[in-house]
């Protein structure tokens, strides 16, 4: 391959790749206002149609969430809640809302956990 | 409605709730060598793409698991591997990863 081509190459794989990874934590926390009514308080439940603690972001990975994100907005996944409240947001939205819970709390390595 | 009939009636809806508090930690431990390959050895994530089940709650787990099984969410790979497991096995495995440290609630 041509040292250009190779170039141009590079550069369109790591635009691709930061178009996917442009979400901004600060943003975010003025975007989870809707999130933090459910996922924001200890032990919150789901009551339809079954009854179980709806789970816990803080630390969860930026990208499964942008996941989960579009697909209760595709319909993929089906929860009346998620799939009304993602009807509104945009792929920034998704982004940035995934990039604050990533940002706001896990313990990710082993020595950390057992501090 | 007689007393009997009133702790009857609080007997069964309590019932699936002790049923599915009833994972053993250190079983699910010793059926969640698959599960590492993606959640990571301690339920910690080694890949953006999927996620951290360190610390999440037992009962989103569980029901997870059993959407997976039922199809109502839908993933090819973990459709794949729900597809052996047993109530049990699921609430087992469910108890192991809730157990560990790692996910939270952000305020």
């Amino acid at each position: 391959m041509h040292p250009l081509r190779f170039l141009v190459a590079l550069a369109l794989a790591a635009a691709g790749a930061s178009a996917h990874a442009a979400g901004d934590a600060a943003a975010g926390k003025n975007k989870v206002y809707q999130c933090q009514g459910c996922h924001g308080i200890v032990d919150w439940k789901t009551a339809f149609p079954e009854v179980y603690r709806v789970p816990k972001l803080g630390g969860q990975k930026a990208e499964y969430i942008v996941a989960a994100l579009k697909a209760y907005k595709k319909g993929e996944r089906d929860f009346a809640t998620m799939r009304a409240i993602t009807a509104d947001l945009t792929d920034q939205d998704m982004a940035d809302i995934g990039a604050y819970y990533a940002t706001h709390g896990t313990t990710t390595t082993t020595a950390e956990k057992k501090k | 409605m007689t007393t009997t009939r009133l702790a009857a009636c609080l007997l069964v809806a309590f019932a699936p709730a002790a049923f599915a508090a009833s994972g053993d930690a250190s079983v699910g431990k010793k059926k969640s060598t698959p599960c590492a390959a993606c959640h990571g050895a301690e339920g910690v994530s080694p890949s953006p793409e999927f996620p951290n089940l360190a610390g999440q709650y037992a009962d989103y787990l569980e029901t997870a698991m059993r959407h997976y099984k039922n199809g109502k969410r839908k993933n090819p790979i973990m459709a794949e591997q729900v597809k052996g497991l047993s109530e049990k096995d699921i609430v087992d495995l469910a108890a192991y990863f809730a157990g560990q440290r790692g996910l939270r609630t952000w305020y």
